[in-house]
């Protein structure tokens, strides 16, 4: 009888391991690709060993020189087939040899067959530049203009020491030349440009023809007042930089070149063949640090992703704070004050079916309605005065979060939707019973009992628009944004300005970039981050939902 | 009720009524009308997304817009051309004698008749129009022939504009044998190269002569024209000649003859040669050719017949050396019978014919009457503003009528966006979308067709991809698995839902198409070993004896499994170069030698493309978007079947595998329909993914190895740089229309069939 049991029991086992075949598979594909991003993004920062490899004779090298430095970036098949020969070795490395300045280009592929040796000597220093990004070399001297000068070979200690004053000096000047050009010299600028509108106007035939003069006059006077004013603070941001310590830095590249560097041009340096384990963690932290809190460099590939990551956040602050009200308003009618028919079903149905329509028809919208008509109507009707320059008829960071809540909104009326509807009825009728008014009732118990499913929605409806990029691109998202959305000055929320995007600056860099070698860490990286915004957004909306539930569990009556 | 619980009831007091409070009766009825103009409000602008979109792609699919602005009386004259500058302020009438009759058509309506100023003042005996350079091309009666230029020059003044002409007459050349009068002229000016040809009459026999003249350009300015000399056509003709046509670039001469023959004649270098000899409409033989007239760009000619039957012919490469000859591309609705004026436009392929009593303004690319209408007088002479915003008719009673025309989009139709149509330079009609072009005579190809189909092929492999694993992993989790694991399962598919899709693109585009590029046989390998591990595995799981198969319970195999798949995918993927080495060896084209690359074994055994960014490139990582929204949905269809069904079947012998395929499955069927739609729905839009892994080249095929440009990509691409209004930015609303659409109603459809699902299985 068990016999025949288990044989009964047992048809179609393949079948079921094929369907756990697919969970696997899932699974493993999601798994796999967290790790990807995270793996690949973590080590753009890691300060990883470098290589001084020696070539065969008759390799191609750089140039005539037969050594060269560089960090291995990957290994890889030989793209050209037709030399691979069974049992050759075929594989390559990418090589990110830096020195861009001399070289002319950061990355090279070397053949594994034509290296002779490889070493990691400890002298290697790699020194982050402000200009052509790292340069790999051998430390030679550090010489001030006045004559002094310090030799690695006879102290290394010393050289290092001085040059890492050196070059926290230079990091402090920088700072301040930054803040007086951003700062002061930015609002003079602004202050310029309104009074060159306010001459304008002036032609405009606006003001009585006697009082014209006048005030052209008093116009040119401020004009002059500021003009003065931004020289001299030129003047002073152009004495700060020759103040630069006057010290020189001189190295010798693996392949032979001594160069010389002002130390002014330093951000970093270090002994990547020389470090403990505790001293590279620290470096990725500060590299890390670095990357999120600094501005982008060289077309982007270099520095920081700052302005990218405010972008982000102001937009979706924006879109969250137009979607929020409507979204639960529309939520409130359709469940507490529409009647319940048919045309409340198809509507229903119809909301539910706009969170499948695709992201870059509303982009289409944004762009056709927001952009062009609103802000086409606006600019004609308040900011004449700059026009055929476009203040909102242009994409800004105002059209693209309304286009983006537009997006949106769906998700946060069906999540508020289901939230309202899963207050329980006798709670309703508790408050109606002791006579609250059906405001009263939704404002105080219906309300505050769906806030968190509510608020799940919200952060579902943010995390999409976080990750959102194709609406972006038509309506306001820049590869690079001379100014932040906010700033000090005057009206300090500047709805007009275009932004950056940290999921349009990954297509950018990835697909525009001048030098994608270069590109690639800084697109990983930012991957890297974007996703763990995206990520972190969804663990809390899952975390908060789940707490939910187990609220109601209990207190269902 | 008792008697006793009635009284209970009465002794206890009711409680004192309070009046409420106005301020809440206030804020109750204020909060319920908010709320509901609000919520009305709202759900109607989000459909107003649709009606606008929908407004903006309506004005392509509108006809031209005519209106009769004024009318002006010439004096009475001889005139054969009509010609205007571009604000339509004062046109002018060319009379066969050469004279030049301007009309301004403000208040002041001045009549100024002028004659170029030619030296001796020869007899005018043919003259000619060519609106697009300017020019006035005349011939003398002595066998000679001067380029006339009509400059206009407009000044801003206080009053307006002002419009100024001035008549440039070149030099005299000789045309054909000396003093022999000139009968028609025709002249083109390429820049380097000039050619310009006439019939002349010699002894009373009509000859076809054309005179070639160069210029040299250099940095300094242009130099002086040579006239490089004369040649004799006639020899080529046959029949007799009534018309001769030099196209714009100066390389060919068109010559048509009474009988109704076309001779085409190419240039190279002094040399003339017959390239081709032609009858249009020869299908009906009353109907003999009378209007020959090139279109903007002289790729195509409108052939016009005495009974009114228009044709358009095209040039395009034929045959092995593809040698380009005219061809019958489009035919135009019939006209009445009678004498015709043609304009061709300035801007773009559009032209205007009429005649006695009618008008038509048809469209060459489109193969489309844009406007036609009934005219109560005859018009001899027609000319389309060079702005294609006006047009004027002159009719035989010496009057001048000025229309105002609104025709934004003529390239724009049914037929345009959803038929093939034949572009001039192809040799058949075609489905194209191809937006800009590096000349102003550029057709732009606007089929929606490619888009569409593109959009269908990368919805398709990732559906291929996406759809078995999704509804295994969702059986799987719903039917087999232990209910614990479905906690996390569930949250990790809405993380791989949730993943940004930029990110996607950008994977798919450099880490996996660079990887899977020379590696597809290794996944070859590692999809059928992975394959054949989950069917091994099964098996043994048969054929174990039951002691032995409880390692892993039933509820847990999906974790033992990730090992074996893990060595599986290994083993055939670093299997792949001895795959490769067994089954895709192939000659290199260049050195011959015997190669083993798929990459190039695929185009030589298929004969389709192999590109790096490919459709199974973007099926796998549109996967990633696509199996979440499938595995959530069906999950739930799966899990909502009654458990009395299952336990049912399980009961009566069913093995687990029996009761899911047998039992669950059937009943979810329509809730696993509309998980496959909305994954559908997903796939359609997605747009980062595809512009980033795919070249996004428009292409017609459903090759796996090759790209394609959806309609969500192709907005992306072009709509930043298409001009507000413009044909282009209303065919990108048309896509996204399209998109809106397609998506909505697949939605509409499983969210029905969803709710259709819940309704039946809410009574059991």
């Amino acid at each position: 009888m068990k016999e025949i049991h288990h044989r009964v029991k047992s048809v179609g086992e393949v079948g079921v391991w094929l369907t756990a075949m697919g969970l696997a598979v899932g699974l493993l594909m999601v798994v796999s690709l967290l790790a990807l991003v995270v793996w690949n993004g973590a080590a753009v920062f890691w300060p990883r060993a470098v290589a001084q490899i020696e070539l065969k004779p008759g390799a191609s090298g750089l140039g005539e020189a037969r050594t060269l430095a560089g960090v291995v970036a990957k290994t890889r098949l030989r793209a050209d087939r037709a030399r691979h020969r069974p049992g050759d070795e075929h594989r390559e490395w990418h090589l990110f040899v830096g020195n861009k300045d001399v070289y002319g280009f950061g990355f090279k592929y070397v053949d594994l067959a034509d290296a002779e040796r490889v070493s990691f000597p400890a002298d290697l220093m790699m020194l982050e530049r402000t200009e052509y990004g790292d340069a790999i070399g051998f430390p030679l001297t550090l010489s001030s203009a006045a004559g002094e000068s310090i030799s690695f070979a006879a102290d290394p200690e010393r050289f290092r020491q001085k040059l890492q004053a050196l070059v926290r000096e230079g990091t402090v000047r920088r700072l301040r030349i930054r803040r007086l050009e951003r700062g002061e010299i930015g609002a003079v600028n602004e202050r310029m440009r309104k009074v060159q509108e306010r001459r304008k106007a002036l032609d405009g035939g606006r003001v009585p023809p006697a009082e014209v003069e006048g005030r052209r006059a008093a116009l040119d006077r401020e004009q002059e007042r500021l003009q003065k004013e931004y020289r001299a603070l030129a003047e002073r941001a152009a004495d700060e930089r020759r103040e630069q310590p006057p010290w020189q830095v001189a190295y010798r590249l693996a392949t032979g070149q001594e160069r010389v560097l002002g130390v002014g041009q330093v951000i970093h340096f270090h002994f990547p063949n020389r470090m403990s384990a505790a001293e590279r963690a620290a470096h990725f932290v500060r590299r890390a640090w670095q990357f999120v809190s600094t501005e982008p460099r060289e077309a982007n590939t270099e520095g920081g992703i700052f302005p990218a990551i405010f972008g982000t956040f102001v937009m979706t602050l924006l879109m969250s704070v137009a979607v929020m009200p409507f979204g639960v308003l529309a939520a409130i009618y359709l469940r507490e004050y529409a009647r319940q028919g048919l045309f409340v079903r198809m509507v229903r149905i119809s909301v539910n079916n706009l969170a499948g329509v695709p992201s870059i028809v509303f982009g289409v919208f944004g762009l056709g309605f927001f952009v062009y008509f609103l802000g086409g109507s606006l600019d004609r009707m308040f900011y004449s005065l700059s026009l055929p320059t476009p203040t909102f008829g242009t994409g800004g960071i105002l059209w693209a979060s309304l286009t983006l809540a537009l997006m949106t909104v769906p998700v946060v009326i069906v999540a508020a939707e289901e939230a309202l509807a899963a207050v329980p009825r006798g709670m309703r009728e508790g408050s109606l019973a002791l006579g609250a008014s059906k405001w009263q009732t939704i404002y105080r118990v219906v309300l505050p009992g769906s806030s968190t499913g509510i608020l799940t929605g919200l952060i579902l409806a943010m995390a999409r628009g976080a990750g959102e990029v194709a609406p972006l691109m038509l309506v306001g998202v820049v590869k690079l944004a001379p100014s932040l959305p906010i700033d000090g000055l005057f009206p300090y929320l500047h709805l007009d300005r275009k932004f950056m995007h940290l999921g349009f600056h990954i297509y950018d860099l990835g697909f525009q970039s001048p030098d994608s070698d270069a590109a690639q860490p800084m697109v990983f990286a930012t991957t890297f981050f974007l996703i763990a915004l995206v990520v972190a957004l969804n663990l809390g909306a899952i975390v908060i939902r789940e707490r939910l539930r187990r609220k109601y569990a209990a207190a269902a009556f | 009720m008792s008697p006793d619980r009635s009284t209970d009831a009465r002794s206890v007091s009711a409680p004192p009524q309070r009046p409420v409070a106005r301020s809440t009766l206030l804020i109750d009825r204020a909060m319920h009308h908010l709320i509901k103009v609000g919520g009305v409000g709202i759900i109607a602008a989000i459909f107003a997304i649709f009606v606008f979109i929908f407004l903006q792609v309506l004005p392509l699919f509108q006809g031209a817009r005519v209106t009769l602005l004024r009318m002006v009386a010439a004096p009475p004259g001889n005139y054969v051309a009509l010609g205007a500058d571009e604000w339509m302020a004062k046109p002018f009438l060319l009379a066969a004698d050469g004279t030049f009759t301007f009309l301004a058509l403000d208040e002041t309506g001045v009549v100024e008749i002028r004659r170029p100023a030619l030296p001796d003042d020869p007899v005018i005996t043919a003259v000619r129009y060519r609106a697009l350079a300017g020019v006035a091309p005349i011939g003398t009666a002595d066998g000679r022939f001067s380029v006339v230029t009509v400059k206009y020059e407009a000044r801003l003044t206080s009053a307006g504009r002002a419009v100024e002409v001035a008549l440039e007459p070149g030099p005299l050349t000789p045309i054909g044998p000396a003093g022999a009068p000139v009968r028609t002229i025709d002249y083109a000016d390429a820049g380097a190269e000039k050619l310009a040809a006439a019939l002349v009459e010699v002894d009373g026999r009509i000859e076809v002569h054309a005179v070639r003249m160069t210029q040299k350009r250099s940095l300094t300015g242009a130099g002086r024209t040579v006239v490089e000399g004369g040649a004799d056509l006639t020899p080529h003709i046959q029949g007799r000649p009534v018309e001769a046509r030099v196209n714009g670039r100066a390389d060919s001469v068109l010559v048509r003859t009474e009988e109704g023959e076309v001779f085409y004649l190419h240039r190279i270098g002094g040399e003339f040669a017959l390239r081709q000899r032609f009858r249009p409409l020869a299908d009906d033989p009353v109907d003999v050719l009378v209007g020959l007239d090139f279109l903007l760009g002289d790729e195509s000619v409108v052939c016009t017949g005495s009974g009114g039957r228009q044709e358009v012919y095209s040039l395009f490469g034929r045959g092995q050396e593809g040698i380009r000859q005219f061809s019958r591309t489009k035919t135009f609705p019939s006209l009445p019978a009678g004498d015709y004026a043609f304009s061709p436009s300035l801007r773009n392929k559009a032209f205007l014919v009429a005649g006695p009593g009618r008008a038509s303004l048809r469209y060459g690319t489109s193969e489309r009457v844009r406007w036609e209408e009934p005219l109560p007088f005859v018009t001899r002479l027609a000319r389309l503003g060079s702005k294609y915003d006006h047009f004027l008719l002159f009719d035989a009673e010496a009057r001048l009528h000025v229309y105002g025309l609104r025709d934004p989009h003529p390239e724009a139709g049914w037929r345009a966006f959803f038929g093939r149509v034949w572009y001039e330079g192809s040799a058949r009609p075609k489905f194209e979308w191809q937006s800009t072009g590096s000349t102003d005579e550029f057709e732009p190809k606007l089929s929606m067709v490619p888009l569409i189909v593109g959009t269908l092929k990368g919805t398709f492999y990732a559906l291929v991809f996406a759809v078995p694993l999704a509804l295994l992993a969702a059986m799987y989790t719903a039917q087999f698995a232990h209910p614990r694991y479905r906690k996390f399962i569930k949250p990790v598919m809405e993380i791989m839902a949730s993943l940004p899709s930029v990110i996607l693109g950008f994977l798919a585009a450099l880490w996996l198409a660079p990887l899977l590029e020379t590696r597809v046989p290794s996944l070859l390998g590692a999809a059928a070993l992975v394959l054949a591990a989950a069917a091994g595995m099964g098996a043994l799981w048969e054929a174990l004896p039951g002691r032995l198969r409880g390692i892993a319970r039933p509820g847990h195999e999906f974790l033992l499994f990730i090992p074996v798949l893990l060595l599986a995918g290994q083993a055939g993927w670093s299997l792949g170069p001895a795959l490769e080495q067994w089954l895709f060896v192939t000659r290199h084209p260049v050195t011959g030698e015997a190669v083993a690359d798929f990459r190039l074994w695929w185009p030589q055994a298929t004969g389709a493309a192999f590109e790096q960014r490919n459709s199974l490139v973007v099926g796998f990582m549109m996967g990633f978007a696509v199996i979440p929204i499938i595995f959530t949905i069906a999950e739930d269809a799966f899990s909502n079947v009654p458990p009395a069904f299952r336990s049912a079947s399980l009961a009566l012998g069913a093995s687990r595998w029996q009761t899911a395929m047998r039992v669950v499955l059937p009943t979810a069927s329509a809730g696993v329909f509309s998980a496959v739609m909305i994954g559908l729905g997903r796939a359609v839009g997605e747009t980062m993914i595809v512009l980033m892994a795919t070249g996004n080249t428009p292409i017609m095929d459903f090759n796996i190895f090759s790209g394609m440009r959806t309609l969500s990509a192709n907005i992306a691409v072009e709509l930043p740089e298409a001009p507000l209004h413009s044909t282009l930015y209303r065919s990108l609303f048309l896509g996204a229309l399209l998109l809106f659409l397609m998506t909505f109603f697949v939605n509409t459809l499983a969210e029905l069939l969803r709710h259709h699902l819940r309704e039946k299985f809410k009574a059991v």
